[in-house]
């Protein structure tokens, strides 16, 4: 079966700082994929090259067997592919309920739209309740929510989700992840970026150990587990 | 006895004029920013003035004028770098910008080169006492203009009177030279305003004004567009009905297009085309040439200004030395412009020339007449 | 006649013209970043509508939405045309730029059109003043308050329930996650300068009613008041730039009409002081833009 998603020899520079350094990896429909790896190993770069944030200095990254390298981001959500950024990145200024709007930017639909709404607001009934505050006014495990509803609103066949347990509460983190999981129940394709490493690898079918850029090591999380790659990778022992 | 002959030929030579090929003359003038509203058409003015000449064989019929030009930007900086460049090319006159202030950034290098200069119409009768010998203006002075205006005023009966100025150039602060003229003639200020160029809104002033106790019957201001519309309107629209008198930087289309609130309106400036008169000629000649009406006096002025050097030329016996065109400017007397005859004999650079008083009316001119101010009147320049 | 009650309509009517320009500049600040010295010059397009219009016989009435077109489709093609190209380069290359496109209209309109300032005929209404309350008030002054409150109701039900408007507000919060929705940034900033180029039209029509004339460099003071006024409220704040627009015009007034005479001449810079004691105590300005905040060295 042909990857939903794939990169070939990848590379992203930031000036003289190479990033990501010649990375390879293929992502098939109804897959859960974790990219693991230390501070700076280069996961958040390979989600802003393939959403277009950052330009790519070389490589391919072809989504549904389309080469979408260099494309603009603004063309990726209608297209099916999705990220909810680091650091949450709501639209602190605009209602919840704005925040929604603008994550299905592309849908004009009136019917589409409400569905779409429904299927975040039954996913987070709490956005409901606020969909008229200020996203800004929101807690920290209310604006992940946001920011992976605002992501869902397109409807994506892929969802990137870079960090999306950073700084929250043990309660939320488990919430975080049970949705992990029914969002693949619900037909997406995920790939994650996570420094929760064991939870992670509890809910991903397979994974990807970056070291300075470079894929180390792949498979599914028991092989890595055994491995003790990842140990290495996360102590810098390369 | 052959010797002899030759020696009186050689004399008769040298007595009789010696007419030079071509006269340059440097331009550094705005011809765009800020001054260029006035620069431009003067520019316009001094073209006609020399293709005239020029089709005539030259200044004698043997002199052409040959005019080398630069934009200065209404910049001062930018005046000075055009002046050093014009005068490295060898020429013997210069013209600078309508202003003070660009004019006098170029005057160490005019009186070091020695070379006459003449502003093409800048007002300020400190333009020459502080550019020395070798500057020139070629416009009433400010302090003329304003014995004219409020000569004017006491003789239609008004008595009281209120100024609006700007402390932002010397030209706008004529308002001051009106005051003193006013009340040695026995008139009462009774107050002043200012504001800054460009300001837009007077309402704030316009409302003081109606708020006063006692109206003036004129208000006099030098300052011009867009100011002079903004603050004519402000001060009608809150019910003030005074009087009100310009000067010649209102010289403008716009001042005759203000419909009820620009009726009038009372100001000086350097002529006017009366049947028959030398502007009157001018104007036509100007419509011939340009396909165009002449929208302003500066176009004359600047004609008046080639008029000048070509007396000068003349005076001097043809030549194109520039100290001794400088002599022979400071020693001119009523050289026949398209707007006034002009005398510089006698002054220290400040022409003496006819200042006209012309109404708003019907949103055409009415003139008023151009009496010569009472010598005694006018006030000395003012340094500021 | 109250005068302080009659100087309070001059300041609103002076401040809500201010409060249009700094929208128009805070607007397109607001998004990529840029401080279009430009701005100016559409309001100048649109005067010399006015102008030709004037000149053409059409009616005041048609004249106005046809400045106002002008200024829209000017503001529109100065981004295709000149701060595209440039939108990835840093703020002083998107600065210059914006002083260039400054000079060269300014030029272009004093080779094409005249050096000389062009009047520009008025219906004599304007001219007129009505009484009201005891207070003589401009017709042009009224029309300055209405056309600002017309203009602020208009942008905020634009801002708050436009789908293009919200997605500028968040596209001025955060350009990149803004791209990710699918919001496209040549859209945005398309219709921001839309919107800019529309308050530049609507300015231009106050500004010139009050003077009558159009000139090549007409726009230099208004911009300059402007960006003023978007400091002062917070630069990027669309909030902020009515708040200071509005300061601006208060403090010009009252010190114009209550600063004792001989005190008169230092109006400017005692204004300026103000301002920057204002500044002093809230260095973000006013109302500050959420994500644009000045840093304390």
């Amino acid at each position: 079966m042909q990857p939903l998603l794939s990169a070939h020899d990848l590379h992203v520079s930031y000036g003289a700082v190479k990033a990501v350094r010649g990375v390879n990896f293929e992502i098939r429909q109804g897959e859960i994929v974790a990219f693991l790896g230390a501070n700076g190993a280069g996961k958040s770069s390979i989600m802003n090259a393939i959403t277009g944030l950052v330009p790519t200095s070389s490589g391919q990254v072809t989504f549904e067997g389309r080469d979408i390298t260099g494309a603009a981001p603004e063309t990726l959500a209608p297209s099916g592919l999705t990220l909810s950024p680091e650091g949450r990145r709501v639209f602190g200024t605009l209602s919840v309920a704005d925040n929604l709007r603008m994550g299905a930017f592309a849908l004009n639909d009136k019917a589409a739209l409400e569905t779409a709404y429904k299927r975040v607001y039954d996913l987070f009934p709490i956005l409901q309740e606020r969909k008229d505050q200020y996203a800004g006014t929101l807690s920290g495990g209310q604006q992940q929510m946001l920011a992976v509803g605002r992501a869902l609103m397109s409807n994506p066949r892929v969802l990137l989700l870079d960090e999306p347990s950073l700084g929250l509460a043990p309660l939320i983190v488990d919430q975080i992840f049970d949705l992990i999981l029914k969002l693949r129940d619900q037909g997406v394709t995920l790939l994650v970026v996570e420094q929760n490493v064991a939870k992670t690898l509890q809910v991903a079918d397979r994974a990807y150990v970056l070291v300075n850029g470079a894929v180390v090591e792949q498979g599914k999380p028991a092989e890595l587990t055994a491995s003790g790659t990842m140990q290495d990778a996360y102590l810098g022992a390369n | 006895m052959k010797k002899l002959l030759t020696l009186t030929t050689i004399g008769a030579l040298l007595a009789a004029p010696s007419f030079a090929d071509t006269l340059r003359i440097g331009a550094a003038t705005a011809q765009t920013g800020g001054l260029a509203p006035y620069d431009a058409p003067v520019m316009e003015g001094i073209h006609i003035a020399i293709d005239e000449i020029n089709a005539a064989g030259g200044i004698g019929g043997t002199t052409k004028i040959e005019l080398i030009e630069k934009d200065v930007r209404s910049d001062a900086a930018q005046t000075s770098i055009a002046v050093q460049e014009l005068v490295d090319t060898g020429v013997s006159a210069l013209i600078l910008p309508c202003d003070a202030d660009p004019s006098l950034a170029a005057i160490g290098i005019v009186s070091s080169a020695e070379i006459p200069a003449i502003s093409t119409c800048a007002s300020s009768p400190t333009l020459p006492m502080i550019g020395g010998d070798y500057m020139f203006a070629n416009f009433p002075g400010d302090n003329v203009q304003a014995t004219v205006s409020a000569a004017w005023a006491q003789e239609q009966g008004h008595d009281t009177a209120y100024i609006i100025y700007s402390p932002d150039s010397q030209y706008t602060t004529m308002p001051l030279y009106f005051a003193e003229v006013f009340e040695k003639m026995g008139g009462t200020v009774l107050g002043q305003d200012t504001h800054s160029i460009g300001q837009q809104d007077f309402s704030a002033i316009a409302t003081r004004i109606a708020a006063l106790p006692e109206q003036p019957d004129v208000i006099m201001t030098s300052s011009y567009e867009p100011d002079f519309p903004s603050m004519l309107k402000a001060l009608r629209s809150a019910g003030v009905t005074s009087q009100m008198i310009g000067s010649d930087g209102i010289d403008s289309p716009t001042t005759f297009s203000l419909g009820e609130a620009g009726e009038g309106v009372v100001f000086t400036t350097a002529g006017y085309a009366e049947e028959g008169s030398p502007l009157e000629a001018f104007n036509a000649k100007y419509k011939e040439t340009t396909g165009k009406d002449s929208e302003t006096v500066f176009n004359a002025v600047g004609y008046d200004l080639i008029k000048v050097i070509e007396a000068a030329v003349l005076a001097a016996d043809g030549s194109t030395d520039p100290k001794a065109l400088r002599d022979a400017i400071a020693n001119l007397e009523n050289v026949q412009g398209a707007t006034s005859a002009i005398t510089y004999k006698g002054t220290d650079g400040m022409p003496v020339r006819q200042v006209s008083l012309i109404r708003v009316k019907d949103a055409g001119r009415e003139f008023l007449g151009s009496p010569s101010p009472d010598a005694a009147l006018i006030p000395a320049p003012r340094m500021q | 006649m109250d005068i302080f009650l009659q100087q309070t309509v001059n300041a609103l009517a002076l401040g809500g013209t201010y409060a249009l320009l700094a929208l128009g500049l805070a607007v397109v600040f607001s998004i990529m970043g840029l401080i279009n010295f430009a701005h100016g010059e559409l309001m100048t397009i649109a005067g010399y509508v006015l102008m030709y219009c004037g000149i053409a016989g059409v009616s005041f009435v048609v004249a106005v939405p046809l400045a106002l077109m002008a200024s829209v489709i000017a503001a529109v093609l100065m981004e295709r045309i000149a701060f595209r190209p440039v939108r990835n380069g840093s703020g002083a290359t998107m600065l210059v730029t914006s002083f260039a496109v400054a000079m060269i209209l300014q030029v272009l309109f004093q080779n094409l059109i005249s050096t000389r300032s062009q009047p520009v005929l008025l219906p004599a209404m304007l001219s007129d003043s009505v009484h009201i309350a005891g207070m003589v008030i401009g017709v042009n002054k009224l029309a300055a308050i209405v056309a600002t409150i017309v203009m602020l109701v208009f942008l905020d039900w634009f801002m708050k329930h436009q789908k293009t408007g919200i997605a500028m507000r968040a596209a001025a919060e955060d350009f990149a996650v803004a791209r990710l929705m699918g919001i496209r940034a040549n859209t945005v900033i398309a219709g921001a300068f839309a919107l800019s180029g529309l308050l530049a039209g609507v300015a231009a029509v106050l500004w010139v009613s009050q003077r009558a004339s159009v000139d090549p460099l007409m726009g230099f003071m208004p911009v300059l008041k402007a960006f003023i006024a978007a400091i002062l409220g917070g630069l990027g704040s669309l909030r902020g730039a009515v708040a200071g627009g509005f300061l601006l015009g208060f403090i010009e007034i009252y010190l114009s009409a209550f600063l004792p005479p001989e005190m008169q001449e230092f109006r400017e810079p005692i204004g300026l002081g103000i301002v920057v004691l204002v500044l002093l105590f809230r260095p973000n300005g006013l109302i500050p833009s959420a994500t644009l905040k000045a840093e304390k060295v």
